[in-house]
């Protein structure tokens, strides 16, 4: 078995005082893709936050509001995922003329996502898609083993999302990503974490997981199961 | 249910009575209003001049008929009015930024800021006046330092409200500096340029009431021509004016602004040679009670008794400034359907925009400078001037923002769409508005005085005049306080559950 990257023991996840994920039980290995699921609510960007604070520098991020700045170009917007090494200095320079090096590196990620000939429009010129990638290819430009994503691929087509899938795995050895699309987590991914009203209810292999398991994450997708029904066995 | 329940539960409400906000509004409203007519009995409105009409008349004549060749060098005038307001603006900026950012974090800053806010730009006119004379210094210092405390208090607000994902989302260990420039700054951009551009718009005003003081911008020929009766000539540089601030989205571009800049440098030479142990001697001596500086505590006691009553002259700032704010909601009420395309034709709706833009751009000192020449010594030309000014100016907004709303019943029309469409929607906005404002009305009330009535700057006036430094610098400290009180009451009185009109003019 590869090595733990991190294991949380029962720990109470929330913001301040406000719990959300009480006594979590979960572990992450390197080399694994972990598809996060659950309803909106169920707690998956608190157990997200959490993976970046615990992982720190390790972790390339990509959030689910983007976190893009509307004014900025494309490619600063990007540039902005290795701010942290370059000098303050630089990093002002870099917004009068981009420096050579960045500029060629986001370059070829941009090519590879498909915003060639974007890197100088603001990004809050670019239709809903582009941001994404915008963002997919700032997380990208961390050059880090391991990505978190939140809802990385929500706004794409079925086939586009599993082109920038591909992409975040030839470039991660580890991945944690939240989703909605339930048949790219069983088909494109090692293992599910699955939550529901703040607890882990699967934490599985993916390959021992049919759809059937999956609804069960979902009570109010069905319409026939009501939202008491999930306090109640809590 | 009985009957009898339902009855009662069905009883036709009384007289303004519910807890709609609409009605607690008006409810809220109708007291200030109460307040106001309570206390008009005290202010002393009488018209003094004999025959206000005629010289109405005269002035009317003098707009109507500028006569363009009597005035003097005027491109000279201009010139000198906007580099004025353009360097007093930048030099506000170069002042303002740094604070803002220090805003949130320091009670000093925050304390400060609203002390140099609270002072008229023309009272540290005259205070500079004493050390650099009449020169380009004290006009960009009266400018530059108040701005400075404004631009704080303004972009603090604008920077606070940016959204925090980008910078959620940045990678740790980005220096704080780094991520100021690109998840912070770029996203406040745009609204901080408005801003500059909306308070560049404001030193030109205040840029043209420096010459009432004696500094040679557009005022100072304006003030001179009015005194002395050259109705024609005044009305000339009136248009001068109008046509200065109503061309500024062309010639107030954002490429031309370094080339305006530059050529500014130019006219506002020569640059006073001031000798620093003057200026030492004026900051560290002359504005103090000497008593105070030996150190002797009876001395002081003394020097305080000496100082006239000053109960009456607060009474007047105080009472001016409600009379002004309330005298602005009745006028913003009245005014705002003239300038909204839900009203009347394009005709009206043009004269009716005609009408606001005119009566804000003028500064209200200006106006009630004429309204003084026309109805002499006493709090009514003031009271005019700032209604007018003030409620052109909160109607210009709510008017723009009241375009902006689609009615639900397009049939109702006139009153119907007034009170039922519109005024609900508007109206906790304004009122806002109004408050907002009710702190600027109080300084300006206060620089009223300039022009005798008996408010607490005729008296600092008066003491600069006769080089009571001290005293003068005393009185501008009791209004900075008086100033950053009614603030903090009119935060206080302000109701909570408004709907805020996105507003330029915020201080």
């Amino acid at each position: 078995m590869s090595a733990v990257l991190l294991a949380l023991e029962g720990d109470d996840l929330g913001h301040g005082d406000q719990v959300v994920l009480p006594g979590l039980r979960l572990g992450l290995r390197h080399g694994e893709r972990v598809a996060l699921l659950g309803q909106s609510g169920a707690g998956k960007s608190t157990l997200l936050g959490e993976l970046r604070h615990r992982l720190g520098e390790e972790a390339a991020w990509c959030p689910q509001q983007h976190g893009l700045v509307p004014g900025l170009a494309v490619y600063h917007n990007v540039y902005m995922g290795r701010l942290a090494e370059h000098s303050a200095l630089a990093n002002l320079w870099n917004l009068v003329r981009p420096l050579a090096e960045p500029w060629h590196q986001v370059a070829e990620l941009c090519d590879a996502l498909g915003l060639a000939g974007l890197m100088r429009r603001p990004v809050g010129q670019l239709s809903g898609g582009q941001r994404q990638r915008v963002a997919i290819a700032r997380a990208l430009y961390q050059q880090r083993s391991l990505f978190l994503g939140d809802e990385p691929v929500a706004s794409v087509d079925p086939h586009q999302a599993l082109r920038l899938l591909d992409l975040i795995d030839a470039r991660h050895a580890t991945s944690v990503i939240a989703l909605h699309q339930r048949e790219l987590a069983l088909t494109h991914f090692d293992r599910v974490w699955g939550l529901r009203d703040g607890r882990l209810v699967i934490d599985a292999p993916a390959s021992t997981l049919r759809l059937a398991d999956l609804d069960a994450l979902y009570p109010d997708a069905g319409g026939d199961s009501a939202e008491g029904e999930a306090g109640g066995d809590a | 249910m009985t009957g009898t329940e339902l009855a009662r539960r069905d009883t036709r409400p009384r007289w303004l009575s519910g807890q709609s906000t609409g009605l607690r509004l008006a409810r809220h409203t109708l007291t200030l209003v109460a307040l106001a007519v309570v206390l008009v009995p005290f202010a002393d409105l009488a018209v003094v001049t004999r025959d206000p009409w005629s010289e109405l008349a005269q002035m009317a004549r003098g707009l109507a008929w500028p006569a363009w060749g009597t005035v003097e060098s005027p491109l000279e005038a201009l010139g000198l009015t906007v580099a004025v307001a353009l360097w007093g603006t930048l030099g506000g900026l170069a002042l303002g930024f740094p604070l803002a950012l220090l805003f949130a974090r320091s009670r000093l800053v925050r304390a400060g800021c609203a002390f140099v806010r609270a002072i008229h730009e023309l009272f540290w006119a005259l205070l500079f006046l004493q050390v650099f004379g009449l020169s380009a210094a004290t006009a960009l210092m009266a400018l530059a330092i108040p701005y400075a405390g404004i631009f704080a208090k303004v972009f603090a607000e604008i920077l606070e409200q940016i959204p925090a994902a980008p910078r959620d989302a940045l990678p740790p260990g980005v220096s704080r500096l780094s991520r100021f420039i690109y998840a912070e700054l770029p996203l406040a951009w745009t609204r901080l340029a408005a801003y500059t551009r909306y308070r560049f718009e404001c030193a030109l005003r205040a840029s043209v009431l420096l010459g009432f003081v004696g500094l040679p911008t557009l005022g100072f020929q304006l003030e001179t021509a009015f005194r002395e009766g050259r109705y024609h000539e005044a009305g000339a540089l009136l248009w001068l004016f109008y046509l200065l601030i109503a061309s500024l989205p062309w010639w107030g571009h954002r490429r031309l602004i370094p080339l305006l800049a530059v050529g500014g440098l130019f006219l506002l030479a020569p640059w006073p040679e001031v000798s620093g142990s003057l200026l030492w001697r004026f900051v560290s001596q002359d504005i103090w009670p000497p008593a105070l500086l030996a150190g002797d505590w009876h001395g002081v006691i003394d020097w305080l008794a000496r100082i006239p009553d000053l109960g009456p002259a607060i009474g007047n700032t105080l009472l001016l400034g409600l009379l002004g704010s309330v005298g602005a909601l009745l006028v913003a009420l009245a005014l705002w359907p003239l300038a909204c395309r839900h009203f009347g034709n394009p005709a009206t709706r043009l004269a009716g925009r005609g009408l606001l833009l005119f009566l804000r751009s003028t500064p209200e000192l200006m106006l009630a400078f004429l309204f003084l020449l026309l109805l002499g010594p006493s709090l009514l030309p003031a009271w005019l001037a700032l209604s007018l000014h003030n409620g052109a100016l909160i109607a210009f907004l709510v008017a723009r923002h009241a375009d902006a709303i689609t009615p639900g019943m397009p049939a109702a029309s006139g009153v119907g769409r007034f009170a039922y469409e519109l005024l609900p929607r508007v109206y906790p906005g304004m009122l806002a508005l109004l408050y907002y404002r009710a702190e600027v009305i109080l300084r300006e009330t206060a620089i009223l005085g300039m022009l005798g009535v008996a408010t607490l700057g005729y008296y600092i006036d008066a003491n600069f005049e006769y080089l009571l430094f001290d005293v003068a610098f005393f009185l501008l400290l009791i209004t900075a306080l008086l100033n950053i009180a009614v603030d903090a009451l009119s935060r206080r009185l302000r109701p909570r559950e408004v709907a805020v009109i996105d507003d330029p003019c915020q201080r």
